[in-house]
C-alpha cells in the first residue's frame, strides 16, 4: 500500500515534463526493475534555477522524482550536497519493504544534482520488430 | 432475460459467476456466451466511464457513452487504451482507482528498459487470481505432480508479470523447484532435478520458451533423453522471439520436447497474455489458444484501428477484459494475430480462438521473457569474463 505523501505526489506530480534546453541532465535507472528517472536542470553558477523530469516505473519511484524535484529546485549545490539519506527517508514517509529501493533512487538524484556533469541523455538503442507480420 | 440484472438481484456478481463457470461456459453455444460477455463488458465500460475522468473525456471526444454500449454487438465501439500508455510518465491518468487503493503493481520490461506498469486494486487482484487459476484448472487439470519452474522465484522478481502468473502453479502442485536463481540457469541442474523426481511424481516443466529450449539443447548436446510421464505438461508463456531477434520455431520446439523430454506433443501448451490484462489465452490439447468466455478479443485493421477485421484476417489484437477495476481493461496491444473462423474446437470448447503471430512492425521487441533472457546472457558473459565457468 502507498502512504499519503507518495499517493499525493503520484496522483499530482510536480515539475513533470521535458525541458527543451537543459544545462544538465541526470539519468537514474535500475536495469532489473526498469525504474528510470530522467531529470533536466537549468543552473546558474552555484544553484539549480529550474528542474523538470520524466519518470518511468513503479508509483513510488515516480512520486520520488516529484518529491526530489521540489527539494532541489532553487537550492544551491552546497545545500543539496549537505542532505543525507536520512533526509530522503523522511521526505518519502513510511515505505513498504518493496518500495525501499526508492530511497536509493532519491539519494542518487540528490548526489547527481549536487554535482551535475552530463549534458545530454544517453542514446538508447533497442531491438524493434521488423516488418512482415502484417503481410 | 438480462444476464447482469438477474444475477445482481440474486446477490451474485455476474462476472465472478462467469469466471467460476468457465467449464460449462466453454461448452455453451458461442452466441449465448457472447450475450453474457457483452453484458459484463458493457457493465465494466459504464463503471470506468462513471469513475474515470480521463477515460470519460476520451469517450466524450469519441461521442461514446454507456447508452451506446448495451451489449455484445456494441463492444467494438468501446474506446481502447493503447498499451504504450502504461509506459508513459503520466500513466496515473489511466487510473479509475486512487493510488491509496492500489494493492499490487505488475510490470513488464522490454528491450528499451522502460517498464510498462499496471496497477491493481483489491477487486482487480481478486479477479486476476480467480481468472488465471480457473483457466489453469480448465486447461491443465493440475492438482498433483512436481513443477520444474524455469523462471526466477517471485521473491527475486516480485513484480514481473510472467513470473507472477506462472508461480500460481506452485499452489496447485505437490511441489516445485525454481531453476533460475540470481539470474542464472544451469540446465544440468534442471536435468538432475527431473531425474530425482522420476518414478515418484508426474513431472511438469513450466517457463518461457527460450529457457525450455535451452534445457532441450543441453539434452541434445549431451545425448540425454528423458522420459517424462504420460500426463506431463510443458507449459510456456513469453515470446517465441529471442532478444537477438531469432525466433524459436514452434513446430521444431514441439518435436524436440517430444524427442528429448519424452512428452506427448499434445501436452506442449503455450499461453498468450499481457501484463496489462488479467486473462490468459491457453492452448488445449489441439494446441488452439482459447480466449476465456468473459473476455472479448477484437482484431483491428493496423492502418485504421477503429475498424475491426473479420475472423481469419490478420490484425492488431485489442482486448476487452471486464475484470480490471483499477483502470479500463480495454487495451489495444502492439501484437498481431488473427481469430480462427471456426469457433468450435475438437477439444469440445466453443469461443474465440487466437493465433498470435508477432509484435507489430516497428515497435520495441519486448516482454518479460526477452528481458529475462537478456539479463541471463549478460550475467553469463560477466561470469566468463571474470574467469569463471558457465556450467
Amino acid at each position: 500500500m502507498f502512504n499519503e505523501i507518495i499517493s499525493e505526489h503520484f496522483m499530482n506530480p510536480r515539475n513533470v515534463g521535458k525541458m527543451s534546453n537543459p544545462d544538465f541532465v541526470i539519468e537514474i535507472g535500475n536495469p532489473i526493475c526498469g525504474d528510470t528517472v530522467h531529470m533536466f536542470l537549468q543552473v546558474d553558477s552555484n544553484s539549480i534555477k529550474d528542474v523538470s523530469y520524466l519518470s518511468y516505473g513503479c508509483s513510488t519511484s515516480i512520486a520520488t522524482a516529484s518529491i526530489l524535484s521540489e527539494v532541489v529546485k532553487g537550492k544551491t549545490f552546497n545545500e543539496i550536497a549537505s542532505y543525507q539519506k536520512s533526509d530522503v527517508i523522511k521526505w518519502l514517509g513510511e515505505l513498504e519493504p518493496a518500495q525501499n529501493h526508492c530511497v536509493d533512487i532519491g539519494y542518487n538524484i540528490l548526489s547527481e544534482c549536487a554535482k551535475p556533469k552530463q549534458r545530454k541523455l544517453t542514446e538508447n538503442n533497442f531491438l524493434v520488430e521488423d516488418g512482415g507480420a502484417l503481410t | 432475460m438480462n444476464f447482469v440484472e438477474t444475477q445482481r438481484q440474486l446477490g451474485i456478481t455476474p462476472l465472478n459467476a462467469m469466471i467460476g463457470s468457465i467449464n460449462p461456459l466453454f461448452r455453451m453455444p458461442f452466441d449465448t456466451v457472447n450475450k453474457y460477455k457483452g453484458s459484463v463488458i458493457a457493465e465494466s465500460f459504464k463503471y470506468h466511464y462513471d469513475n474515470n475522468e480521463f477515460y470519460r473525456d476520451l469517450c466524450l471526444r469519441k461521442e461514446i457513452s454507456p447508452n451506446d454500449i448495451q451489449g455484445f454487438t456494441d463492444l467494438h465501439k468501446i474506446p481502447m487504451i493503447p498499451v504504450q500508455t502504461f509506459k508513459q510518465c503520466d500513466s496515473h491518468l489511466l487510473m479509475t482507482s486512487h493510488l491509496k487503493d492500489i494493492e499490487y503493481e505488475m510490470r513488464s520490461t522490454g528491450t528499451s528498459g522502460i517498464p510498462s506498469v499496471s496497477r491493481r486494486d483489491r477487486v482487480s487482484v481478486d479477479n486476476a487470481f480467480e481468472s488465471v487459476l480457473m483457466t489453469y484448472r480448465e486447461f491443465f487439470r493440475i492438482s498433483r505432480g512436481m513443477g520444474l519452474f524455469l523462471f526466477p522465484p517471485t521473491e527475486e522478481m516480485p513484480e514481473m508479470g510472467m513470473v507472477k502468473a506462472l508461480n500460481i502453479f506452485a499452489g496447485m502442485l505437490d511441489g516445485s523447484a525454481n531453476l533460475v536463481k540470481k539470474i542464472t540457469f544451469n540446465p544440468a541442474h534442471a536435468v538432475e532435478k527431473l531425474l530425482s523426481w522420476e518414478g515418484k511424481h508426474t513431472r511438469h516443466i513450466i517457463g518461457p520458451p527460450f529457457l525450455i529450449h535451452r534445457l532441450v539443447k543441453h539434452c541434445i548436446d549431451n545425448e540425454i533423453k528423458l522420459n517424462l510421464e504420460k500426463n506431463s505438461l510443458i507449459i510456456t508463456l513469453g515470446g517465441w522471439k529471442q532478444f537477438t531477434g531469432k525466433e524459436i520455431p514452434r513446430k521444431d520446439f514441439n518435436e524436440l520436447c517430444s524427442k528429448y523430454l519424452g512428452v506427448q506433443i499434445q501436452n506442449v501448451r503455450d499461453m498468450y497474455g499481457l501484463v496489462e490484462a488479467n486473462m490468459l489465452a491457453v492452448e488445449c490439447r489441439e494446441q488452439e489458444k482459447h480466449v476465456p468466455p468473459w473476455v472479448h478479443l477484437s482484431l483491428r485493421n493496423p492502418r485504421n484501428v477503429l475498424e475491426e477485421v473479420e475472423y481469419g484476417q490478420r490484425g492488431v489484437i485489442a482486448i476487452y477484459d471486464p475484470t480490471c477495476t483499477s483502470y479500463p481493461g480495454f487495451v489495444l496491444t502492439e501484437d498481431v494475430g488473427y481469430l480462427k473462423e471456426d469457433t468450435t474446437c475438437e477439444c469440445g470448447r466453443n469461443g474465440q480462438k487466437l493465433v498470435y503471430i508477432s509484435r507489430m512492425p516497428g515497435v520495441e521487441v519486448g516482454c518479460c521473457a526477452i528481458n529475462l533472457e537478456k539479463f541471463i546472457e549478460e550475467k553469463e558473459k560477466e561470469v566468463v569474463s571474470q574467469g569463471g565457468t558457465n556450467v
